[in-house]
């Protein structure tokens, strides 16, 4: 049988294992360090009545201990390290029995629970089914690549489109197909074309001029003018087309971008900052749009031009064509040398001028909290740090990006001058092959054939400047978009029935945010979540809102998973009025009617006047066309605060979720929201998290949070009997509103 | 306000491997006190905070410095054991799979494979030349000096900074 581990047990204790535990173990956790903070290996096995610590650290290497002799199991989270520590009966101090590091933080969570658990209710097969799917949740990797998978067998985003990175950008491409083919022909028709001068000046030397032909003379420079305006008509037609390709190949490559970064999960923005994707939709997809034309046009126009000059110049004379071969390999190394140089500076730099971007998009929205801080002088200080940090690495890049080009024209130059010399001779010699015509034409073809191959040789630069930009923008492109696992999957009229079942949560491996939340919410419900700053209510939340979907155990909608229902239909579903409403810069009408798809006019009023945000909106002198500023400038918070409610109810939503609506105004705008809100709850299933109590009047349920966990739920009667936690918020409050009445009623006396 | 203690005023002493029993010099005792730091990025020794095992905080020491010399050292102790923060030595192997990074280094702990999956978030230089490390299980690590890496590991890593 397959043993029901993190990691494979170590060798050294694998003999140990199968004399002392095997059969028996249920599942194994095996560390990564040692008790005394050292990488090295470690092990638990847990059997139905007792577990097995392996450590080199203990007295011979392994102790036992009974569930039964256990008052407590947890696991002690540290910075980067964690202990599974066990409280045995009758002693006064936690014995740590295993360490590790936060990759098996996950599965000793679930084995401290499963101990504590079996102590108090017994042993049960189910107990271990649980601890099995966490192991199940941890082992979801991709068989191929390794990554993480949101879920079993689901599919692995990075194996579905493992091409290579230029691959992943020839899509783009191709819907342009046909337009860069001709482009490509017009431009070996002007190539074809920048070839023939440099014949026509050896016919003029060697033949029209030393025979004093007046006549041809005209007849050459006709053809010569002829050729002249077809190349640049060809080159004017070209230069258009081209430019309306790529710039269509980006325009896709942005919207895509923008897209994509639309259904990334929460997660992805906190990780990332706002300035860093503003800068891959804007100047990224720009630096892809110059290497796809570079590599789809200048690339085989420069391939076509070198194999068309060989041919000429040998032609011509194979001779001199050999000279000039020669520094084609000197060429070609310079190159490769210059772009293993280049390509680190290249990825310096973009985090520099990522840095650059990060600090505009932080500072100019925030302008408002410079001014009031008066703080301009430093954040300018910063911004030039900033740039200065760019400077100087971009002067890095300078050093080679300028040195290399010129050790490749000079070598360049190095074969003209051999060619002028052998050629020279040559001719002075009076060599039957070599005239001096073909002399002149010949070092004009050789200096053109130096330009694919300089080309060439530079192009590593771009590639690599390139590189960085793609591998930035792909990092947005291939991210794991928020999982839709149920789409199309729509409840038939939803009720409204939320549960929470064996929820835990973590933003990172650091820190538990949630533990343990059990709580079920019936249709039409007014449930009050209170807690204090920092517990674990907008966590709780944000869960339900699918805003994070990596969490253990199951939160349902009528009895369906949430993860199972779609999502555009399961968002759509819930009204959500958030603390500081975001509005944006458009009429106060389409703020309304932002997220609905509403027809009439009046359903939009309609909602103004429930959420009585009508009044205050029709005595604005634009009335509903008033142009919100950035943010919702124009607007105070309360007013804000209802314009978001009539959002909200426009959307006619089953489940109704306050954030604190009303914790950032004054008490008569309070009043005012209290009863938008109030209009708005009858018949739906409503949560509100509240700092203010007095909200909660009409809560039929409170549920109280504390550090993460549940610590209170019932109605408030039944809270209010219990005298916990509820109790002393209730009396703290109702303290200080008394205090302020009575010294309200003192400054009126 | 926090209470601030300054160096003479309290004495540590060891209780387990991260806590530690702390008396005040005016008498009060507490035991199975965790330490943690206020800055653990910028301020190692600064700011160090006292946490009872409710997790409300007792006290802040101002600086580990002025304490005396044992508790000192018994506060380094704890702090070297609650903040685990490998200090890598040297590169070993950096190879990458469908932009998955496996990093394998040398550390003061020992050698140690961890995952990569971002170095653009995962990599942070300060300006003082320390480089933090974040891999993707949320473990840290800390580059003490970049410069002083060798040759080959300062060729590996100088692309992610």
């Amino acid at each position: 049988m397959k043993e029901t581990t993190n990691r494979p047990i170590p060798e050294i204790y694998k003999s140990l294992y199968e004399e002392k535990v095997k059969g028996e173990s249920l599942f194994l956790i095996v560390g990564d360090l040692n008790l005394k903070g050292k990488y090295g290996e470690s092990m638990l096995a847990f059997t139905k009545d007792k577990l097995f610590a392996f450590d080199a650290c203990f007295e011979n290497t392994f102790i036992t201990i009974d569930y039964k002799d256990i008052e407590e199991a947890e696991v002690k989270r540290m910075y980067g390290n964690a202990f599974f520590k066990v409280k045995l009966k009758g002693e006064s101090k936690k014995k740590n029995i295993l360490r590790f590091s936060y990759a098996a933080a996950e599965v000793a969570d679930a084995a401290a629970n499963f101990i504590n658990v079996v102590n108090e209710n017994g042993f049960s097969e189910s107990e271990v089914e649980v601890v099995k799917s966490v192991y199940m949740k941890q082992r979801s990797f991709c068989p191929k690549c390794g990554r993480k998978l949101p879920k079993p067998d689901a599919e692995c985003i990075n194996c579905s489109s493992k091409s290579h990175i230029i691959g992943k950008f020839a899509k783009y491409v191709a819907p342009e197909k046909t337009a860069l083919i001709v482009c490509m022909l017009l431009s070996v028709v002007a190539t074809v074309l920048s070839l023939v001068p440099p014949y026509i000046t050896k016919i003029m030397v060697d033949d029209v001029i030393p025979n004093k032909n007046a006549k041809k003379l005209i007849i050459v420079l006709v053809w010569l003018l002829a050729v002249y305006v077809f190349q640049y008509i060809v080159n004017g037609i070209r230069s258009y087309k081209l430019r309306i390709t790529g710039n269509k190949i980006t325009l896709n490559l942005k919207k895509d971008i923008f897209e994509k970064a639309q259904y990334l999960p929460m997660s992805f923005f906190d990780k990332i900052s706002t300035g860093s994707v503003i800068n891959r939709v804007n100047s990224d997809a720009g630096t892809i749009q110059q290497f796809i034309m570079k590599i789809s046009q200048e690339a085989v126009v420069q391939a076509f031009t070198l194999v068309g000059l060989v041919i000429i110049m040998f032609a011509m004379s194979w001779k001199l064509a050999l000279f000039s071969l020669i520094p084609v390999p000197i060429v070609v190394v310079v190159g490769k040398m210059f772009s293993k140089v280049l390509g680190p500076k290249y990825m310096r730099l973009w985090r520099r001028h990522s840095a650059i971007s990060t600090m505009l998009a932080d500072s100019i929205p925030g302008v408002r909290v410079i001014k009031a801080f008066t703080n301009e002088k430093k954040t300018i200080d910063k911004f030039n740090k900033f740039c200065d940090e760019w400077y100087k690495e971009d002067r890095k890049v300078a050093i080679p990006a300028a040195i290399f080009p010129s050790i490749i024209t000079f070598l360049v130059t190095c074969g003209s001058l051999v060619i002028w010399f052998l050629g020279g001779n040559l001719v002075i010699g009076d060599d039957k092959d070599v005239s001096l015509g073909l002399l002149v034409s010949f070092v004009t073809y050789a200096s053109m054939f130096y330009n694919p191959v300089n080309f060439f040789a530079n192009i590593g630069d771009t590639y690599q400047n390139t590189l960085a930009s793609a591998e930035k923008i792909l990092d947005i492109l291939d991210a794991e978009p928020e999982h839709d696992f149920g789409h199309d999957n729509e409840l038939e009229r939803m009720q409204g029935k939320i549960e929470f079942r064996n929820v835990n949560f973590a933003f990172d491996r650091s820190k538990k945010v949630l533990s343990n939340i059990n709580l079920t919410i019936e249709p039409g419900d007014i449930v009050g979540i209170v807690g204090t700053t920092g517990s674990g209510k907008s966590t709780l939340i944000n869960l339900l809102m699918r805003y994070y979907d990596e969490y253990d155990g199951e939160i349902l909608v009528d009895g369906v998973n949430v993860r199972d229902i779609d999502m555009k239909y399961y968002r759509n579903s819930i009204g959500f009025v958030q603390q500081e409403p975001l509005m944006f810069r458009d009429t106060i009408f389409n703020n309304i009617a932002y997220g609905s798809n509403v027809s009439h006019v009046e359903q939009v009023l309609h909602a103004a006047e429930v959420a009585n945000a009508h009044g205050f909106i029709s005595k604005l002198p634009d009335a509903y066309d008033t142009m919100l500023g950035e943010r919702g400038v124009g607007l105070s918070g309360g007013e804000k605060q209802r314009v978001s409610i009539a959002r909200a109810v426009l959307k006619n939503p089953s489940i109704l979720i306050f954030d604190e609506a009303t914790a950032a105004v004054d008490s008569e705008t309070e009043s005012l929201i209290q009863s938008a809100i109030e209009r708005l709850i009858s018949g739906r299933t409503t949560l509100m998290i509240a700092h203010r109590l007095s909200t909660l009047r009409k809560a039929n349920k409170i549920v109280v949070v504390d550090k993460g966990e549940i610590i209170e739920c019932g109605t408030p009667e039944e809270l209010m009997a219990l005298k916990g936690k509820y109790y002393k918020l209730i009396e703290i409050q109702s303290m200080g509103e008394q205090l302020q009445k009575r010294k309200a009623e003192e400054n009126f006396e | 306000m926090p209470r601030y203690v300054e160096g003479p005023d309290i004495r540590l002493t060891p209780n387990d491997v991260i806590f530690v029993d702390v008396e005040f010099y005016t008498g009060e005792k507490f035991t199975g006190v965790e330490l943690r730091r206020m800055f653990p990025i910028t301020g190692l020794t600064k700011y160090i905070a006292l946490v009872d095992s409710e997790g409300e905080q007792i006290a802040i020491i101002r600086d580990l410095n002025d304490l005396m010399e044992e508790s000192r050292a018994v506060a380094e102790k704890v702090l070297e054991e609650y903040y685990m923060i490998p200090r890598i030595t040297k590169f070993l192997k950096m190879s990458e799979k469908f932009k998955i990074w496996m990093w394998t280094a040398e550390t003061d702990k020992g050698v140690y494979t961890f995952e990569i999956r971002n170095h653009i978030t995962a990599v942070k230089p300060l300006y003082d030349g320390r480089v933090l490390i974040k891999d993707a299980n949320d473990n840290r690590y800390e580059i003490p000096d970049v410069k002083q890496l060798d040759k080959k590991s300062l060729k590996m890593i100088l692309p992610k900074i």
